[in-house]
């Protein structure tokens, strides 16, 4: 059964030539830039590579390594923690601006919307300039605000925080930073996600006397989880192999208490030269991902009733 | 590029004549025939060579060099370039502390027979890191040697001696009077838990203590690390830092006001300095390295470079010849030093009058001899491939020592651990437990 099969699409592929040369730049690019190196990091996963000598073939020894590495642990758990303090206020401030944005009767709404996604195309370099002077213990604008303020309340006035500098406080520097950048970036998409809902249903409900939270609990909410879903996947994957944040702000420190997934993959590779090693860290977490990220989409199913 | 592509031809097809035409308008821009070099190297080191080069096309018009200034990721590209057979530069700058990982893996021109004849100029210090199994694969280009910058006016503001100051505790007792008498607006210096390391390694030094011997054993236990600990934590606990870190843009700024009024750092900060408040020359001075204890080695080395040149290329010759004029001549290692604050690692040097001159950034103080002091008696700290990684973990742990006020002991042995674990070394016999209520460990002995 399968000869003639295959006989058959070999002979379409000839006889439609031309439209396969078509597609063919995709299929090229993906192998040569998609395809290779991912199955290359496969295989560095099973070897024990620097980059300068040969590689040495050590079977699962990478894997055990791993997961006896405390570092990767708490690489994973910083991913977690920051996951946890940005991207629920991000998801609340982003759906808030949305509709905002959304509101029919705006002024400057371009002006609005730029700005909103302003920080988004704002180059990191200039970013990580802004905020290690916002944060500064010394001199930075947080600190100088947060004293003044509680200066003027009767009792005692705070320290300047340690934004930077303490283990305490790094990762919600970093989170506060993740917040304002990508915040624009999730606005954007929920826009798209409010404009998709038909006006006719509102309109049909506005007559049947719902009310303002009614239509958001009944109508909005519910048709918005599409979008909710693709957001959350995007940060899940965003907040797992973010790099240059962190790397600008903190380096990962102090100690390694802002490390997260990213920057210790970039630290075992470009700082240790260990590439087979962080390869089986890469592949590790991506089947973690990948697996979380079915179980997310899993969520957007009652949805289609 | 050969002689008939530089004569006009009518040539049928464009790309060749057009090929033909760039051809000719390199050479002719270029001079004669030349050799073409390029050379990877980043910020001051890159214009320090850059400035070098019309000196060294006196002695070889036929070279011609390119220097590229490669940005802070120049190590990935340069180790892609390495791993994929093309594309390296001819020669490339690396951090000292990379040399010994790059030295061994094959890739790097054998310079044993160019360079042999210079090693007995060269601070053996940085040589043992130049070399693997008795071969040389680098050239050491400058060195690091440590004191403390200082601002006159604050030091005359507070009535502070600076030759007064000859150990660390001298130097925190200075830095609480700074504080005390400036209201806590000036700070002594700039010290964040989170980029202690650096600080760490200039107390070693100090010490005699080290992280791993010359075989490569983890000997991160000792009583002279324990000592160096100890005036760290002193530092830290005078309350006379600013939680700066070193290098911030704070950092920077922090030349050109008064909030910190000295930094203990190494020679090549001066070259920074000028870059970021040109308007303050005159009014620095630099003391010399607060002793650990009384009579105490009062200097350290921090940072430092080398050229290396890679197999792969097909000018090594030329590449030779430029590397050998920039660091194997006192004309090219003045120059820089003159130039650009690279103290040079060539010590036939410091016999030049030139290190005697009074040098007016400095209001006119004779800081370059006082940097060439006692270079030769910095112990030297072996690296190992691994020196960035084990560099890594003990900035971690130093930040965590220093916030939960860690015994020092405790800190040690659990960073042997640590490492031994992480780096799959073995920890040297004599700084296994009990090492520490001995003397320090002897491990500076060998030079």
């Amino acid at each position: 059964m399968n000869a003639p099969k295959q006989h058959t699409l070999a002979v379409r592929i000839r006889r439609n030539r031309p439209f396969y040369l078509f597609i063919s730049p995709f299929f090229i690019l993906f192998g040569v830039f998609g395809l290779y190196p991912l199955l290359f990091s496969l295989y560095l996963s099973f070897v024990k590579w620097d980059g300068l000598t040969d590689a040495t073939f050590v079977r699962f020894e990478n894997f055990a390594t791993l997961f006896l590495d405390e570092s990767f642990y708490i690489a994973l758990w910083n991913t977690l923690v920051i996951g946890a303090l940005y991207i629920p206020p991000m998801f609340l401030l982003a759906f808030l601006f949305a509709n905002i944005l959304n509101a029919r009767r705006l002024p400057f709404r371009a002006f609005f919307r730029v700005s909103v996604f302003l920080p988004c195309v704002t180059p990191m370099v200039v970013i990580a300039i802004v905020f290690s002077l916002l944060y500064s213990s010394e001199a930075g604008l947080f600190n100088f605000v947060l004293t003044g303020l509680t200066s003027l309340l009767p009792w005692e006035p705070i320290r300047p925080i340690p934004w930077l500098e303490s283990e305490a406080w790094s990762k919600i520097s970093v989170s506060i930073l993740l917040v304002w950048r990508w915040t624009g970036y999730n606005t954007v998409l929920m826009l798209a996600g409010l404009q998709g809902i038909p006006e006719e249903y509102y309109e049909a409900a506005t007559i049947d006397g719902a009310s303002r939270f009614q239509q958001m609990g009944r109508i909005t909410l519910p048709l918005m989880r599409p979008t909710f879903v693709f957001c959350s996947i995007m940060s899940l994957i965003g907040t797992v192999y973010m790099f240059d944040e962190v790397f600008v702000l903190t380096k990962g420190g102090p100690g390694m208490s802002s490390t997260n997934f990213g920057l210790y993959l970039f630290n075992r590779s470009f700082t240790d030269f260990r590439f087979g090693y962080a390869s089986c860290a890469a592949y590790t977490v991506a089947v973690a991902v990948f697996v979380l990220s079915l179980a997310i989409l899993r969520l957007r199913r009652p949805a289609t009733d | 590029m050969s002689i008939p592509s530089r004569i006009p031809s009518p040539i049928p097809c464009g790309r060749v004549a057009l090929a033909g035409v760039v051809l000719a308008v390199c050479a002719l821009a270029a001079g004669a025939e030349q050799t073409p070099i390029e050379i990877w190297s980043w910020n001051i080191a890159a214009a320090s060579l850059e400035e070098l080069v019309p000196a060294f096309n006196e002695r070889r018009p036929d070279v011609s060099v390119t220097i590229n200034m490669s940005g802070a990721n120049m190590q990935s590209r340069f180790l892609l370039s390495l791993i994929a057979g093309v594309g390296a530069p001819d020669v490339s700058q690396l951090q000292l502390v990379d040399a010994p990982k790059f030295n061994p893996s094959g890739r790097m021109m054998d310079l044993t027979e160019h360079a042999k004849q210079y090693e007995a100029q060269f601070s053996p210090a940085f040589w043992v890191n130049c070399v693997h199994e008795g071969r040389i694969y680098a050239i050491p280009w400058d060195m690091g040697p440590c004191a403390v910058f200082y601002k006159r006016d604050l030091f005359r503001r507070h009535e502070i001696d600076p030759d007064a100051i000859e150990t660390w505790a001298d130097y925190i007792e200075a830095g609480q009077e700074i504080v005390r008498k400036s209201n806590g607006d000036t700070h002594m210096l700039a010290l964040s838990v989170a980029g202690l390391f650096d600080l760490f390694e200039i107390l070693i030094q100090q010490t005699g203590g080290g992280i791993f011997d010359e075989k490569g054993r983890i000997i991160v236990r000792s009583a002279a690390n324990v000592e160096a600990l100890e005036t760290l934590r002193a530092l830290l606990d005078a309350d006379i830092a600013a939680a700066v870190n070193v290098f911030s843009h704070e950092y920077f700024a922090s030349f050109n006001n008064d909030k910190i009024a000295t930094y203990p750092l190494a020679v090549w900060l001066g070259g920074s300095i000028k870059d970021y408040a040109p308007d303050t020359a005159g009014n620095w001075g630099v003391f010399r390295l607060p002793a650990v204890k009384p009579g105490g080695l009062r200097t350290s080395n921090l940072g430092g470079s080398v050229l290396v040149i890679p197999e792969q290329g097909t000018k090594k010759e030329a590449a030779w010849a430029f590397v050998e004029y920039a660091l194997c001549t006192p004309e090219g290692q003045i120059a820089q030093y003159r130039n650009f604050d690279l103290f040079p690692c060539l010590m036939s040097t410091f016999d030049d009058p030139f290190f005697d001159e009074p040098d007016p950034f400095y209001g006119g103080q004779r800081v370059r001899r006082l940097f060439a002091t006692d270079i030769d008696k910095i112990p030297p700290l072996t690296r190992t491939r691994d020196w960035n990684e084990a560099k890594r973990y003990m900035t971690q742990s130093l930040s965590r020592w220093a916030s939960n006020r860690v015994d020092h002991d405790a800190f040690l042995a659990d960073m042997a651990q640590k490492l031994r674990r992480k780096l799959g070394r073995e920890i040297a016999p004599e700084a296994a437990p009990a090492a520490a209520s001995e003397t320090a460990p002897v491990e500076g002995a060998e030079r």
